[in-house]
């Protein structure tokens, strides 16, 4: 599947990170290449997959349980066992595999990934394991107008954005606006909405979607495309030298044999039709439950802290005197107007990617930190507010009684700041619960990945968004109550 | 001659430019009462935050039972402040509390006593300034002059040696400047040592032991009611009584 890597986030994270200490990481790796003993004393293969492009990878639900399948999980699966070791598959979205693969989130990446030059700069790829080729989807009722990509002049073709469908169709078409979207469910739905002609994709996933989809129909593209644009290779951190060799022989077994179009494919058809012989949202209702719950979770979490480091920010703000105090008010209010000042997804991004450097945090760790620390930074200003916004006799009254500053801090002013600033805070709570929906980009199944994962599943595109719009608005409408009704609680005057 | 509970020397405050209190010695005696009366501006407010130093002096001394309190350290200042109890103006009681909560607080946090032991001691408290039945009141459901008489028993639970009032009624109806001052008049007669500024003329005659006439920055006059009313020395203690008496 060539799909591309955002080059945009290799430099963003090259530019937080400083590549210098990542090449030197590698350089190094290649000296002493221990990357297969790693992995067989390690006893386990973590495979970076985004499931969302059937055949080659997708959820099913096999005896009750979500599981990636596809034929690229096959693959690994024969990788894994040609290794003697265990496969674990860790789904993230596709922009995000070769970066968890040079930060070590994910020892391989399988995910009909294209060997390209720019990518070969940044890792290692296995021999092909499959050659694919690629085709237009288009509906079912413009056929007959399309014949291949020469017929869209004057119209709208749809590619995965950052993949080389979108390049080829923008370098190999005249008169066509393409159209990116990240996901081909989204391009899918964009098409049947005659938002777009067409949508460039893989064979096989075209011909999975022609399949499922009655209203769908394929074309030959015609694409001019060299032999290496329409293959799919294994990637592995640069410098693994010997455990691409090893893995080498598996994938040339596969090649030789011809397993992709024998085996692996025709089982994931089956996968593909259990999916769809059930498509209403009821009997997703597991994939959203688990949604829901990791929307709460990073919520709840990353209030709760953010809360906590809001109070010491803010805190941190207001202190005066020695230099040292000086030094440390100046430091908070630098990393409050930094983070107010980065997007939110960049953060989440960094603390999963560029930690990950130094400590190798689950994604959902790193989720809930980004969000927490961001919060962190709007609810010390909200903090600060309230805390200008107490009477100065109520600190005066205190002080007057003996009572430290700490103490005056705890007991009299804090309460008051929280209750004057309470409308705030709950807004800040429920902009979260919102909010967390960014951490899908780093493979943390919260509510809006889920709602992915059954789009891609289900070929439905808009049912899915409808039933999450529904269940964040009970998720907001439900914390708002209670808000207020804490609010009420705490109105004495 | 017993010794001075406090004792100010060449005390001195400026806000930037503005000079508010310039050399003022004076000191307090265990079981007198002061009122300090002058005019509006004068100074009088900075001063008595100087005592328990709310305010930072800029240049002098404030000692409490002999100890300097501007070369000591916070720690020590927060326990001294405990001995000297302070009401505001604006009375200054936690909003999110209840009166019996307000008066609780410090004992509590700050002196460390049980929950129990702090409400017998507030509910004594309450009692002494005719309160008891709002205990569970919150300060805004209170009167001015009922608000003003909780802060004082709120002082009061730190067992204070010394009582600052800062304007103790000037924020209140006149109906209920009385409540008020009679809680301070029975203090005064249990044998509180305290400070009182106020433009209560009343009550400067009847209670006061000392009356300080303070305007522009200095204590202009030291000296009994009697004398000060009946024959007041300086031209500005003269004009300003002119003035108040009309």
């Amino acid at each position: 599947m060539p799909k591309k890597l955002l080059i945009s986030i290799v430099f963003i994270l090259t530019l937080l990170t400083g590549w210098g200490g990542s090449t030197h990481f590698t350089t190094a790796n290649a000296a002493t290449d221990n990357s297969l003993t790693k992995i067989q004393k390690k006893g386990t293969l973590v495979m970076g997959t985004s499931p969302d492009y059937p055949p080659y990878e997708f959820q099913a639900t096999v005896h009750g349980k979500t599981k990636i399948v596809g034929m690229d999980v096959a693959v690994g699966q024969k990788i894994a066992k040609d290794l003697g070791v265990k496969l674990k598959v860790k789904s993230m979205s596709f922009d995000s595999l070769l970066v968890a693969l040079q930060t070590g989130k994910v020892d391989m990446v399988i995910s009909g990934m294209n060997p390209t030059p720019a990518r070969k700069k940044n890792v290692d790829f296995t021999h092909l394991y499959y050659q694919g080729g690629y085709s237009i989807v288009i509906n079912k009722s413009d056929k007959g107008i399309y014949q291949d990509k020469d017929s869209f002049t004057g119209k709208t073709l749809g590619a995965q954005t950052g993949s080389t469908m979108y390049t080829e169709s923008k370098k190999q078409t005249s008169n066509t606006k393409v159209k990116g979207m990240t996901s081909v469910s989204d391009l899918i739905l964009a098409l049947q909405n005659h938002k777009i002609a067409g949508v460039a994709m893989e064979k096989p996933s075209a011909q999975a979607y022609v399949a499922n989809n009655k209203q769908l129909a394929m074309i030959p593209s015609h694409f001019n495309l060299s032999a290496d644009d329409t293959v799919a290779a294994v990637a592995f951190k640069k410098g693994s030298t010997a455990l691409v060799n090893k893995v080498n022989h598996s994938v040339d077994q596969i090649k030789n044999q011809d397993l992709v179009n024998k085996t692996y494919l025709p089982a994931a058809g089956k996968y593909l039709k259990t999916n769809t012989v059930n498509t209403s949202m009821w009997h997703y209702w597991k994939a959203f439950l688990t949604g829901v719950e990791y929307t709460l979770i990073i919520t709840v979490c990353a209030t709760f802290f953010g809360f906590i480091l809001g109070v010491i920010l803010s805190l941190a703000r207001m202190l005066q005197g020695n230099p040292l105090k000086t030094a440390i008010r100046w430091l908070a209010t630098a990393y409050v107007e930094f983070i107010r000042g980065t997007p939110m997804m960049v953060q989440v991004m960094f603390v999963y990617f560029g930690l990950g450097l130094i400590v190798n945090l689950p994604a959902l760790t790193s989720g809930i930190i980004a969000i927490a620390l961001n919060s962190g930074a709007y609810v010390a200003e909200y903090i600060r507010g309230g805390i200008n916004s107490v009477d100065a006799g109520q600190t005066e009254a205190a002080r007057s009684l003996g009572m430290s500053s700490g103490a005056t801090m705890r007991y009299v002013i804090l309460p008051q700041a929280i209750k004057n600033i309470w409308p705030s805070l709950g807004n800040e709570f429920i902009t979260l619960i919102k909010d967390s929906s960014i951490v899908s980009i780093i493979g943390v199944s919260e509510l809006i990945f889920q709602s992915n994962i059954v789009r891609s599943d289900t070929y439905r595109g808009v049912a899915p968004i409808a039933v999450i719009m529904v269940l964040y608005f009970i998720m907001t409408f439900t914390a708002s109550r209670i808000l207020n009704h804490f609010e009420r609680k705490m109105q004495h005057d | 001659m017993t010794k001075p509970i406090i004792e100010v020397q060449n005390l001195a405050k400026s806000f930037g430019k503005n000079a508010v209190l310039k050399d003022i010695t004076e000191q307090v005696d265990p079981g007198q009462v002061i009122v300090v009366i002058g005019p509006s501006g004068g100074g009088k407010s900075t001063f008595l935050r100087c005592l328990n130093l709310l305010e930072t002096p800029t240049s002098g001394h404030v000692a409490f039972n002999g100890e300097d309190l501007t070369t000591l350290d916070t720690k020590r200042v927060n326990e001294l402040r405990e001995e000297m109890g302070m009401v505001f103006q604006s009375f200054n009681l936690f909003p999110n509390m209840t009166v019996l909560e307000n008066i609780k607080l410090a004992p509590m946090k700050v002196k460390g006593l049980s929950d129990a032991q702090a409400t017998q001691r507030a509910h004594e408290l309450l009692q002494q300034v005719n309160l008891d039945d709002h205990a569970d009141a919150f300060p805004t459901s209170l009167s001015g002059g009922q608000a003003q008489r909780v802060a004082i028993a709120r002082a009061l639970a730190m067992d204070p040696k010394v009582m600052l009032f800062d304007e103790p009624t000037s924020a209140l109806d006149p109906e209920m400047v009385g409540e008020v001052l009679n809680v301070m008049q029975e203090l005064a007669n249990q044998g509180m040592t305290m400070v009182v500024v106020t433009h209560e003329m009343g009550f400067a005659k009847s209670v006061a032991d000392r009356i300080w006439f303070m305007a522009d920055g200095f204590i202009q006059e030291n000296s009994t009611p009697a004398d000060f009313f009946a024959h007041p020395k300086t031209e500005r203690a003269q004009d300003f009584l002119s003035k108040i008496l009309l």
